[in-house]
């Protein structure tokens, strides 16, 4: 018994970190970052990861080395000992500063992402100027872009369902909002995930530095609907955004007869 | 008991065989009849003939089965007369434009980037077609078996890299094709639906799935063939283009969402197969409609009929299609006023009557039909107390002249109150799937149909299928004229358009640190 | 007391068939007795009892959820498909939300809270501090029958119409509060804050009980620091319930209130709800949904550590008795687990970074939080302290509590990447906090209970577990586990959301789903798995190997009551001479100096 613990032990360390290291090759890993502070938010991960992980196998190590090594039969007694008070100030103390370290790397990346204070403000869009609003509601995502006076209300705004175009490279601050319940506003290739709570308006900023589709997903349980709230966030290069714009609110006042063009 | 070492290993055999190996299959979808022919005796589709003949029904669901398959074989009945033509509704592909096409083997590169991508980088074995497509994994698993049997002979030394390199570069380029040339077949999609919409819309698209029960508006019952939201007048059937749009756009404001995530394939194969659903539904009701309990069961002759009746309403002509001549108007308060005029005048467009003065929907025709369930439900109950004692009356035996007076007395109130009955039911302020309705709140910004100022044209000039909201286009004039030109449908538009200026007004302002709260 | 140990004895069980029966004090008939009883032993064995249930229960729905994920919306073999006859043996959406909420509640409800604090708490505190029974035997028989309504609701729910409560075992508001916004909300979330509320009570009554006994009936001698440290768990998690949990019952309260007047302390003004409007919704009130989440969350935090110190606790008993050597750092053992508690009261802002909580706020929960993973880490030095040159047996609650602290390890470890703000933006409610929680509570606390059941089990009912089988069980369940709840993490730095019914129709994770089936396959092995352990359990409570008192030599109070102890606990005075951990003594020719032995010394004058 004592070496097919050990072996299940110390297999605990050894697949633990095998999986781990196979896992990026898989696709078992981050999806790719695209936004500002993505790579920021990753390289904490990453810092922790390794900590973490290190602690991680020479904890189990021991563990199992112990079980290899004190569970042989031996008629002698243990060592009689009730601690040392030496060994405790030393395992107390330095993990107390390498999580004060921890604690304190995060606080910048935190603000930088969250507070109001740190919002972007010499972009086109701004905390009062936001470029639109996102609304959730069950099972719904519907972004709103303001009408050509920048008017969040009026009747002409633009509103498209499940698909969230943003420009590219530039920073983007939308209000979030909610129509019934909680919602999360998630990409997971910004690194950003905000809920949405009903009867609070909440500002989100992000940066996204490649154009592309990128899944937005609701992380808030929304009802039995919850998986049915998929979107896309749409990054376009600044120009081809505008041009985008420019031809919804065309097309707002389409009247019809593209459509039988295009079917004839 | 007493060897419990040797118990243990085959009870866990037991459950372990019992809960986890058995090979996942999707449960054994069956179409079943229209509830509302056969059971509900509520509903305005009740055949009581039908309902009692067991054999009749088992003869219209084999004739819908050989119309329209089932669920895990679908399909159409194809007469000769469309053979001949070349005629196959069951692809959609055959109705797309070229550019649609194009624009759907762009999309499928897009969707299936994935896959593609192992396909040109040859690692064959990690390509995973979607999960419903059935067709589209047995072709493309036949290709990965074939290379991997060629591989293991040329590891053996049995055939020669340059076969195996062949086949690699025929498999690379025919599935690249397969790929982005992939349309669902119907089978495929009738998958896909089960997936997606079946807790909802039920296996026969009935609107009888598990979740129907608890959501409002409930979802749609296609059997109908009624579909709310279409850009046609006259209550044509719908074009691929609407359902298409629902399924892109999702109805805001309903538990309906938008399926943008999947592929343009995809979708297109689901508006396919929603109208398979939605043909095989109607050709079920017209079919009872016709049964005959002389002749008992359904001949087949007016089954091909009604058929095809019901095929030619579903070729949609474009000229209902509603498009507006001309630029849109923009919106002034001017044009917002007169509107306004109209919207409160009972002699013209009369919208207020349902929607309120206000336009939040609790108009006082709306409140009177409220307050007339009431009276109406109490009615009903006064009279189905009298039934059930006229009712009494009528059974039996008579004996007698003087029984035989009473008891013909007695089924004639039961004929007249039942036709009494019938008409109160109906009075009831309903959608012509029985559920009871209420105006939309206009203020309330959420358009089911969208928001586009033709959206809204579209629904006050052909009103909206299968509601009280009726067309403007056609109300007329004394002399024949119509009552409300285009140019009132606009203000109208417009009007509503202002109401509806937002939801919500009673956000918090946000605070300091951002917005958020404590 | 049992003659010496001898090492030739297998498994250090002392000589077989010493039965002791002992004197009722009167006798009681076999209701009184074995169903209305106010004896702490067998309310402690119905709660293991009730336990033991719920957790089958909890598990055939954590199957149903895992074959949703593994392969969704298909067919479910018969012995999970029974459950959704209506759809085909298939999930549906809402059945599925309904299963991981149900899932939750009961695990941590009627599972991990009534098995650690019930059962031990009952059985082992008047025990192992000398006492004859609980402070207030009523009270506690009367804590016990509260699970009954509890249990009923929390049942109930699934028979009304829209069946059991939906919105998470969170619960959050809107989704919660308007009947509307969900299946599960139109009753089932009423029956599951009646259940939640009976549970409630029954844990304060417990409490209450845990407390007075602890602090006032200790056997003479019996000191604070001479507490086995399952007492000082169990002490420390019964002070957690005393002040957290009154916060959740009102809360549940003022939820119950917002979901029957239509008060709307949660419910935000103007919403509109699958279309039904606000003035239907009829919580026009202004309410802040928020506020929920604090106040769940200020009981429910610390909820987590009721789940774990008390786990922690029958480890360090088991591991210093099996590993014949004394605990190392007695002190600072008691300290972190107090620490633990005291960090636990400022900490639940954790389970918010994302909510839309003032981010300052978010700032100051985080140190909180990081400084939390201290005192974790001091205890699992303090076990491996432990083991270093000790001399292991090898039983099977020796086995479960390693595996509980390499568990341990893991879950601890990984709740760092959750307490630091920038990084849970990411990863909140994702795998990883599946897999976080999932390892300190399943992998954790469940093998603590594992062991405690092996360990203790000759205590309950003067018999042996059979040991092949429990080292069988021992073996796959720890494999299994880990297959189970390992990959998670990797699953989680993809992103992929928890409470999602079919997660592969977002791309970002349809490459998720060969690895979620193996996940799966692991998690049915596992709860076949457990076949061993009821086969074990039940052949032993009626064929199981006869012992004496001491079938461990351990040295702590309660294995010198008979086994199983009768009404009263001990069949005599007891002093305490010393702490419950003496082991290798070199006072003693044995390797075990049991607490309540007077050396024939002079050092005690």
């Amino acid at each position: 018994m004592r070496l097919i613990a050990t072996l299940l032990f110390l297999l605990v360390p050894i697949l633990g970190v095998w999986t781990f290291w196979i896992a990026p090759e898989h696709g078992w890993w981050f999806p790719k970052s695209v936004s500002s502070y993505g790579a920021d938010i990753d390289r904490l991960f990453y810092i922790i990861l390794w900590m973490v992980g290190i602690t991680f196998v020479a904890t189990e190590v021991i563990l199992a080395w112990c079980i290899f090594r004190y569970g042989r039969k031996d008629p002698s007694k243990a060592a009689f000992t009730h601690g040392n008070h030496t060994l405790e100030m030393v395992w107390t103390a330095v993990p107390a500063v390498l999580l004060l370290f921890i604690a304190f790397s995060q606080m910048k990346v935190w603000a930088d992402v969250k507070f109001g204070d740190s919002f972007p403000k010499d972009g086109r869009f701004t905390i009062d100027e936001p470029i639109g609003e996102v609304w959730a509601s069950q099972f719904d995502w519907r972004v709103r872009y303001p009408d050509e006076d920048g008017n969040l209300e009026g009747a002409d705004v633009i509103e498209k369902a499940f698909e969230f175009t943003v420009p590219l490279g530039e920073p983007v601050v939308f209000n979030l909002r909610s129509r019934d319940v909680l919602h999360s506003f998630f990409v997971p290739n910004f690194r950003l995930k905000q809920d949405a709570v009903p009867g609070m308006v909440i500002p989100v900023w992000f940066q996204a530095d490649e154009p592309g589709e990128y899944d937005l997903i609701c992380a808030e349980l929304c009802g039995w609907g919850h998986y049915k709230m998929a979107g896309r966030v749409r990054v376009l290069p600044a120009d081809e955004y505008d041009a985008w714009l420019a031809a919804e609110r065309e097309a707002l006042y389409a009247n019809g007869t593209e459509e039988l063009e295009e079917d004839e | 008991m007493r060897h419990p070492v040797r118990l243990a290993p085959a009870l866990l055999l037991v459950a372990g065989v019992v809960t986890g190996c058995e090979n996942p299959t999707p449960p054994g979808l069956t179409y079943s009849l229209n509830a509302n022919i056969v059971e509900n005796e509520e509903s305005d589709l009740y055949n009581e003939d039908l309902a009692g003949d067991r054999t009749a029904q088992a003869q219209l669901a084999g004739a819908l089965e050989m119309l329209f398959g089932s669920p895990t074989g679908p399909g159409y009945l194809l007469p000769e007369e469309w053979i001949d033509d070349e005629y196959n509704p069951s692809w959609g592909d055959a109705e797309l434009t070229d550019d649609q096409w194009s624009e759907l083997v762009e999309d499928n590169a897009r969707a299936l980037k994935w896959q593609l991508e192992g396909i040109a980088q040859g690692n064959f074995e990690a390509v995973v077609p979607p999960r419903e497509a059935f067709d589209l994994q047995e072709a493309w698993y036949d290709y990965v078996a074939d290379w991997q049997e060629l591989r293991s002979e040329v590891e053996l030394g049995e055939a020669e890299q340059s076969e195996l390199d062949a086949l690699a570069s025929e498999i690379t380029e025919e599935g690249t094709a397969m790929f982005e040339e992939w349309y669902p077949s119907l089978r495929e999609s009738a998958e896909m639906y089960r997936q997606q919409c079946w807790h909802c819309h039920g296996a026969d698209g009935g609107g009888n799935g598990s979740t129907a029960d608890f959501l409002s508006p409930r979802p749609r019952d296609y059997r109908r063939g009624i579909f709310k939201f279409t850009a046609l007048d006259n209550k044509a059937r719908p074009r691929r283009d609407d359902l298409y749009r629902i399924l892109e756009e999702g109805i805001y404001g309903s538990a309906m969402p938008s399926f943008k995530r999947f592929s343009k394939a995809q979708l297109n194969g689901l508006v396919d197969y929603v109208r398979l659903l939605a043909i095989r539904g109607e050709t079920e009701i017209l079919l009872s409609t016709e049964y005959d309990s002389e002749i008992g069961g359904f001949p087949i002759d007016v089954v091909m009929q009604t058929y095809l009746d019901v095929w030619a309403k579903w070729d949609v002509a474009w000229d209902e299609f509603i498009s507006y001549d001309g630029e849109v108007p923009r919106i002034d308060e001017e044009s917002i006023a007169h509107g306004r005029e109209l919207f409160m005048d009972a002699k013209t467009a009369n919208c207020f009557s349902c929607h309120g003065e206000d336009g939040r929907g609790g108009g006082v025709s709306a409140f009177e039909a409220r307050a007339l369930n009431d009276e109406i439900q109490a009615e009903l109950d006064v009279i189905d107390a009298a039934l059930v004692d006229a009712k009494k009356h009528a059974g039996g035996i008579a004996k007698d002249e003087k029984h035989k007076q009473q008891r013909h007395l007695a089924l004639a109130k039961v004929e007249r109150l039942e036709k009494r009955r019938f008409d109160l039911v109906n009075e009831r302020v309903k959608d012509d799937w029985g559920n009871e309705i209420e105006p939309r709140d206009l203020t309330r910004g959420t358009f089911r149909f969208g928001r586009r100022p033709i959206d809204l044209f579209r629904r006050v000039y052909a009103g909206i299928n299968g509601t009280p909201m009726p067309s403007h286009s056609s109300l007329k004039g004394p002399d024949g004229e119509r009552l409300l030109t285009d140019e009132d449908l606009w203000d109208i538009v417009h009007y509503v358009r202002s109401l509806a200026v937002r939801e919500l007004e009673h956000a918090p302002e946000r605070g300091d640190e951002g917005a958020h709260g404590i | 007391m049992s003659s010496p140990t001898t090492r030739e004895l297998p498994l250090g069980i002392d000589d077989p068939g010493t039965v002791h029966v002992t004197h009722e004090h009167h006798e009681l008939g076999f209701i009184r007795k074995y169903i209305f009883s106010t004896d702490h032993k067998v309310i402690g064995i119905q709660f293991m009892f009730t336990g033991l249930l719920f957790l089958v229960l909890g598990g055939l729905m954590a199957m149903a959820i895992r074959w949703q994920l593994a392969w969704p919306w298909t067919e479910m073999p018969a012995v999970l498909g029974f459950l959704f006859p209506e759809t085909g043996r298939v999930v549906s959406p809402e059945a599925y939300t309904m299963l991981f909420t149900m899932h939750g509640t009961i695990m941590i409800f009627f599972v991990i809270i009534p098995l650690l604090t019930g059962a031990y708490g009952n059985f082992l505190i008047p025990l192992q501090t000398g006492a004859p029974d609980m402070a207030f035997p009523k009270l506690n028989m009367l804590g016990y029958w509260f699970m009954v309504p509890a249990a009923f609701c929390a049942i109930a729910g699934f028979f009304t119409e829209g069946g059991a409560a939906a919105a998470g075992w969170t619960a959050y508001p809107p989704l919660s509060t308007i009947e509307s916004a969900a299946p599960g909300s139109l009753s089932g979330q009423t029956w599951w804050l009646l259940a939640l509320t009976f549970v409630g009570v029954s844990s304060m009554m417990g409490a209450v009980n845990y407390v007075t006994t602890i602090v006032k009936m200790r056997a003479p001698g019996m000191t604070l620091m001479r507490m086995p440290l399952s007492i000082w768990g169990l002490f420390i998690a019964a002070l957690l319930q005393l002040f957290a949990l009154p916060v959740l019952t009102a809360a549940s309260i003022m939820q119950l209130l917002d979901r029957t007047l239509h008060t709307g302390f949660f419910t935000p003004t103007n919403l509109i709800v699958n279309n039904v409007g606000a003035e239907t919704v009829g919580a026009a009130a202004g309410g802040q949904p928020l506020l929920w989440q604090h106040l769940f969350w200020f009981y429910s935090h610390p909820a987590v550590y009721i789940m774990v110190v008390p786990a922690m606790g029958f480890a360090s008993d088991i591991i210093a008795t099996h590993a014949r050597k004394p605990i190392f750092g007695y002190k600072p053992m008691v300290y972190s687990m107090a620490g633990i508690a005291g960090l636990g009261f400022i900490v639940w802002g954790h389970h918010m970074f994302t909510s839309g909580m003032n981010p300052m706020v978010g700032m100051t929960f985080m140190v909180s939080t990081i400084m939390i993973a201290l005192p974790s880490a001091v205890k699992v030095f303090n076990w491996l302290g432990t083991l270093w040159d000790s001399r292991i047996r090898f039983t099977t609650p020796m086995l479960f509590a390693l595996g509980f602290v390499s568990m341990f390890i893991i879950g601890g470890l990984s709740g760092i990447w959750m307490a630091s703000t920038p990084v849970d933006i990411y990863i909140h409610d994702t795998y990883i906090v599946v897999s976080h929680f999932h390892y300190v509570v399943f992998a954790g606390s469940v093998f603590a209970i594992f062991a405690a059941i092996y360990h203790w089990f000759p205590k309950m009912f003067g018999r042996v577990m059979n040991e092949t089988l429990g080292k069988f069980h021992f073996v796959g369940t720890f494999i299994f586990t880990n297959c189970v709840f390992y990959m998670m993490h990797q699953i989680g730095i993809a992103g992929l959301m928890r409470r999602t019914a079919d997660p592969y129709s977002y791309e970002t994770y349809q490459h998720l789903q060969p690895l979620n089936e193996v996940i799966s396959i692991s998690a049915f092995l596992l709860f076949a798995w457990q076949a061993f352990f009821v086969v074990n359990f039940f052949h032993s409570l009626f064929f199981g190997k006869r012992v004496g008192r001491n079938p461990w030599n351990a040295s702590s109070l309660e294995w010198d009551a008979p086994s199983p102890p009768g009404h009263g606990n001990f069949d005599k005075e007891l002093t305490v001479y010393r702490g419950p951990y003496e082991y290798g003594s070199p006072e003693v020719e044995e390797d075990f100096l049991p607490q309540t032995r007077k050396l024939e010394t002079k050092q005690t004058v």
